[in-house]
């Protein structure tokens, strides 16, 4: 089939199958891939918005026993520059957030193998005490496999004891590329083979709750592997209708084991705007202005996406990989009007919330993340005496803070 | 956007791919409708009609005025040695243009601007000439801008160049952005001649503008460029100042020049992640040829060492 006529297929409305979304993918002029995407985004979004939500983006942990070649964010177990936030730092963190109109916690974090479940549900209780009304959408699937293992509990029991201590969504990070062929290059196979990333998120869907989707492309994958990754996704959609957005981007190589370069900004967008071809069950996509950049960041609304993502306020995984891009609300809000749109702050269910909130009372701008922990910070947050620690570095710790 | 809209903008970007040049109307069309791809894909078919495939691109290193010139040879992919800075005296310009000349040897030696040395010569027509043919006497290869914002009379600056047997890297539009950025483009495409002594359009502000441009601006002002300015060849994009991504894309709204790929860098980021290396793939990777070229606009070949000077 000739490009023009799997756009005409596009265009009426048709579904694509493997073969036509690999042919579009390899040969159809980026500028054409563009305008398809953006006909889809307008028959999903006639309306010309453009949302985005205002939350933070919390690593609660950056000790990881899985080790993923990719990741330039964790530190083994027993390292100096590990650390545990404590339940105190991360209370601050929501303060803060609440001050700029935030409405819920994006927290994830490494493999940590002395935080048991029991840390986890007792932090989440304690958010949901101090703060009813802020949502958590707090751990990818493979933390959750990861605390499953560590507790000897299914999948299923772990995820209803998460969502009875108050996790509200789940986040659709680390799904790299879901085809264990990549996986297996990437070290990341052991902390969740594909199969396993989409029975953890099919279980989180029949739990009640919704999630989103992600995709990391530009390292060790092929073509072809990228679109297997979207048509595992949108099987899994058309099963559970879960998922509330999708995130593509690209793979940050500075710092990292696996090392090499970063995909460019037309092949962000060549990837972005496939993405919306083949994702046809997917309501809303989002711009990785995080990892492009802010002016590719608004382009993708070009390419077919039709949210701003997170204003964010922290992160720690990008930058670690190089990448540091900062923009505040009043920032986003400019590049969606510059775009032609109307912005509209919403929540992780795309319930909208109103229209900037910077412009119906006083925020202070932001020209910078903040991070989890200020180099040098290395203090131990106390509570963590009171859970069992797995690994002899962590029961030393453990030992020293009870001392203290 | 309505069906309506799309169905006209659609009809506008035919008729650029059937070779009739876009009206008043359809530019303005173009211009008020938020559909950035529409406005993409003119300008592409008219760029593809004059560039092909082809992207060239330029490796520079910098030579800022007062700073101590690079020792030993310029590395390999070096293409242009540029001086930067704005002199205090016709004396000190060019001075700076021997000893760049003397340092560069077979690379192009270019630089200065051109309101700078009418600045530096009092408004002086006669001066002016002088100081420019000095200039290429003493080895300038090119002149590195015209400001088009800044041109008090262009008819007269531009027959300025020509007498002088000068050719300026490139014409800008300043600060211009916007409505202003486009009326000067209009401006800019009924000078008679402008191409011949202005080797390109860089249409993009050369100061960051506060605030800082948005992808959409700076796509929608290369594209208009490129629709609206038929009496300059090429138009360019700067790496340095818009960085890799938005030069890429920028080549698929219109652009078939990057200027200033640094050659820095070359050693300390690996071979892989070289700037040299990355303005390849980036060109290949937005579905074009790259052709590397010097600071006289001549195609030099791809290989390395004395190869890649082979071409001029
Ligand atoms: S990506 Fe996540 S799981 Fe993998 S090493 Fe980094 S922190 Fe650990």
């Amino acid at each position: 089939m000739s490009v023009e006529s799997i756009a005409s297929k596009v265009r009426s409305g048709g579904r694509l199958d493997r073969a036509e979304a690999l042919s579009l993918y390899a040969d159809a002029p980026t500028l054409l891939l563009g305008q398809l995407a953006d006909t889809i985004r307008r028959r999903k979004h006639p309306a010309r918005d453009v949302t985005y939500i205002i939350d933070r983006n919390v690593n609660y942990t950056n000790v990881c026993v899985a080790r993923c070649a990719f990741c330039a964010f964790y530190r083994p177990v027993g390292s100096d520059e590990g650390y545990v936030l404590g339940f105190d730092e991360l209370f601050r963190k929501i303060d803060e957030t609440l001050a700029v109109g935030g409405v819920q916690v994006l927290l994830q974090g490494g493999h940590n193998p002395d935080l048991p479940l029991e840390w986890y549900e007792d932090l989440f209780r304690a958010i949901k005490a101090r703060y009813p009304d802020f949502k958590l959408h707090a751990l990818s699937p493979p933390e959750i496999l990861h605390l499953s293992r560590l507790s000897q509990e299914p999948v299923p029991a772990v995820v209803a004891r998460l969502v009875a201590a108050g996790l509200d969504s789940v986040p659709g990070g680390g799904a790299e590329i879901l085809v264990d062929r990549a996986r297996r290059l990437l070290n990341c196979e052991s902390k969740a083979t594909a199969d396993e990333w989409l029975s953890v998120m099919r279980t989180v869907h029949q739990a009640g709750l919704r999630s989103t989707a992600t995709m990391m492309y530009g390292s060790v994958e092929r073509p072809d592997e990228r679109i297997e990754h979207l048509y595992r996704l949108r099987e899994l959609q058309d099963e559970t209708g879960g998922f509330t957005a999708f995130i593509t981007w690209s793979y940050q190589p500075t710092n990292t084991e696996l090392g090499g370069v970063e995909a460019t900004g037309v092949e962000y967008l060549r990837t972005l705007a496939l993405s919306r071809l083949v994702l046809d069950n997917f309501d809303n996509l989002q711009a990785s202005w995080v990892t492009q950049g802010g002016k590719v960041g608004q382009l993708s609304l070009a390419y077919g996406a039709n949210d701003m993502g997170s204003v964010m306020i922290e992160e720690n995984v990008v930058r670690a990989a190089g990448a540091e891009f900062c923009m505040d609300e009043a920032e986003i809000v400019r590049n969606i009007e510059d775009a032609g749109f109307a912005p509209k702050r919403r929540t992780m269910a795309y319930d909208i919330l109103g229209g900037p909130l910077f412009r119906e009372r006083d925020i202070p701008r932001r020209t910078e993340l903040a991070v989890a922990r200020r180099s040098g910070d290395t203090h131990v947050p106390a509570e963590l005496a009171q859970y069992p620690a797995r690994s002899r570095p962590g029961k030393q710790q453990r030992d020293a803070v009870s001392d203290s | 956007m309505s069906e309506d809209v799309t169905a006209a903008l659609e009809q506008v970007v035919e008729n650029v791919t059937n070779g009739v040049s876009p009206s008043e109307a359809d530019v303005a069309q173009l211009v008020g409708s938020p559909d950035l791809i529409a406005l993409g894909m003119a300008a592409d078919v008219v760029r593809r009609r004059r560039h092909g495939d082809r992207v060239t691109f330029v490796q520079i290193v910098e030579a800022p005025l007062g700073a101590a010139l690079p020792e030993g040879p310029l590395p390999a992919q070096t293409g242009e040695l540029r001086v930067t800075g704005r002199p205090e005296s016709d004396a000190v310009a060019v001075g700076a243009i021997r000893a760049a000349v003397a340092c560069a040897g077979v690379v192009p030696v270019t630089g200065f601007s051109f309101a700078d040395l009418d600045d530096l010569s009092g408004h002086n027509v006669g001066r002016l000439a002088k100081l420019l043919s000095a200039l290429r006497e003493a080895g300038l290869a090119q002149l590195g801008e015209v400001s088009a914002e800044g041109l008090q009379d262009p008819d007269a600056a531009l027959a300025l160049l020509r007498d002088s047997g000068l050719v300026a890297a490139r014409l800008t539009l300043g600060a211009a952005t916007g409505t202003v950025g486009l009326s000067l483009m209009r401006q800019v495409a009924s000078w008679h001649g402008v191409g011949e002594v202005c080797r390109c359009l860089a249409p993009l502000p050369r100061v960051a503008p506060s605030p800082p441009s948005t992808g959409y601006a700076d796509l929608r002002q290369v594209a208009l460029a490129r629709l609206l300015v038929d009496n300059i060849d090429s138009i360019q994009v700067d790496w340095a100042l818009y960085g890799p991504k938005l030069a890429q894309v920028a080549l698929t709204f219109g652009a078939d020049d990057v200027d200033a790929v640094p050659v820095a860098g070359a050693k300390e980021q690996g071979w892989r992640r070289s700037p040299g290396e990355v303005i390849l793939r980036n060109i290949a990777g937005a579905g074009f040829t790259a052709v590397p070229r010097n600071g006289r606009f001549e195609a030099v070949d791809v290989g390395t060492g004395s190869e890649r000077h082979a071409g001029r």
